[in-house]
């Protein structure tokens, strides 16, 4: 472009109003450096729109002058504070910005390690707690259910002596009772039913192979009675034996397991008539 | 606040402003301040607002002298240029442009009547004829680009013609305002 259709182009212009493009902008910066014309064109066009604006200048108040002062001093104080604070930070962002991530990196990942550990520990000390525990729920049920039964029995049995139609008959320790052994036990006969129980806590232990057999005396006859279990823990164990309509006598012998039809008369430890 | 009586050469003010000199600060405000608050004042026709503008503009001065460029332009073309786009924010914020010239063209008129610069005023009358010598188009063209702050684009559309058109209205008109102004 010559340098007559540069100045002519009204673009000179423009950049001195400010209204080029920031493309237009660089064009006439070109042109000033590369032509002496262009830049004694853009001057003349300074100074002329310079000159347009003093001559229509409007003096502002002295106001004004004080306030812009006192706002340089305040953006003054500002700037100095942000000096400071520029200070302080990129030695802090500089010294320490990668060790710190990693570390904190590697805290993070100890930590979640850590935490993992420690949740699969919690996870089987949980585990196998609820797992004895478990049993020992399943244990203390079986108990409860054993001790209910045994409750209950207990319960059948006591319902026996407080029967009031119950008439207890002890039996007595006979000569043939072996020395010393205090042998009693007790019958208890439901009148109205005819049931009959024995409590045979008071007798001697049985031998292996043994077993003590209760008889009644009908008609001056013994009669089988049925056998009695015999559990030395378990003092009392009032159970039910046959029932007869009328008796006369009972007595208790230790025969072999499993009873005997007729009574062993040598072994008849305890015995009563009614 | 005290006149500055040193003088400054346009370079020696700049280096002075660009070590944040304060009494640098207060000689370029003393010379140019009534200059630049012409116009914004021919922007926005309302002195309280134009005042503002102006106190906002030298702060942006203050504080950006270092990104002005001795190459491209003179310092006065720059803070020129500063004060115009503060100006034309200020304007599209708070849409001056509309309300402005209804209401503040009595102030105007009472203002250069009673201006207490008689030199300013003066110049302001004398210009005003020479001015009038303008041919009508030109001066249309040359208040809306230069007193106004109209973009190329904004005056065509106003103006319905193509921006070339513009461009060589406002070549001349400068033109033209240099013989007049020398």
């Amino acid at each position: 472009m010559e340098v007559n259709d540069i100045i002519s182009s009204g673009l000179l212009e423009l950049y001195v109003l400010g209204k080029t493009t920031e493309q237009e902008t660089e064009q006439v910066l070109t042109w000033k450096a590369l032509h002496p014309e262009v830049a004694a064109e853009l001057l003349a066009i300074e100074d002329s729109l310079e000159q347009l604006d003093f001559a229509k200048a409007v003096t502002p108040s002295m106001d004004t002058k004080k306030n812009l002062f006192a706002a340089i001093k305040q953006t003054n104080i500002a700037d100095n504070t942000r000096v400071e604070q520029a200070i302080v930070t990129p030695i802090n962002n500089t010294i320490a910005p990668v060790k710190s991530i990693n570390n904190n990196y590697k805290y993070v990942a100890a930590a979640s390690v850590a935490l993992l550990i420690g949740s699969l520990l919690f996870n089987m000390i949980t585990y196998s707690k609820y797992d004895k525990v478990n049993d020992a729920l399943a244990a203390a049920e079986q108990k409860i259910a054993t001790n209910n039964e045994g409750i209950a029995a207990l319960q059948q049995q006591l319902d026996v002596p407080l029967n009031n139609n119950a008439q207890a008959v002890v039996l007595k320790s006979t000569p043939k009772a072996p020395l010393n052994s205090n042998a009693t036990a007790k019958i208890f006969w439901i009148k109205n039913t005819n049931e009959v129980y024995v409590e045979p806590g008071g007798l001697p232990e049985v031998p292996k192979g043994f077993q003590y057999q209760l008889w009644a005396i009908v008609d001056g006859k013994p009669v089988d009675g049925g056998m009695i279990i015999y559990n030395k823990n378990k003092k009392y164990n009032i159970q039910k034996m046959k029932s007869f309509g009328k008796a006369q006598a009972f007595a208790i012998t230790l025969e072999k397991e499993g009873g005997s039809p007729s009574p062993n008369m040598e072994k008849l430890y305890v015995m009563s008539t009614i | 606040m005290q006149i500055t009586r040193q003088t400054y050469s346009e370079q020696e003010l700049v280096l002075s402003l660009k070590q944040k000199d304060e009494t640098a600060f207060s000689y370029l405000y003393d010379n140019y301040a009534a200059a630049l608050n012409g116009v914004i004042y021919g922007m926005v026709n309302d002195f309280a607002t134009s005042e503002d503008i102006l106190q906002e503009a030298f702060l942006k001065i203050w504080n950006n002298i270092d990104s002005y460029d001795e190459t491209k332009g003179k310092l006065y073309t720059w803070m020129r240029r500063i004060t115009n786009n503060l100006t034309l924010d200020t304007i599209k914020s708070k849409q001056h442009r509309q309300q402005g010239k209804v209401v503040d063209n009595e102030l105007a008129v009472a203002h250069v009547q009673g201006a207490n610069n008689i030199n300013e005023r003066l110049n302001s009358l004398d210009l005003q004829k020479k001015l009038d010598t303008l041919d009508k188009k030109q001066r249309v063209i040359l208040d809306m680009s230069y007193f106004q702050g109209y973009t190329q684009e904004e005056i065509a559309k106003e103006l319905d013609m193509p921006v070339g058109t513009v461009k060589t209205r406002i070549r001349t008109a400068i033109i033209e305002l240099r013989k007049i102004l020398n």
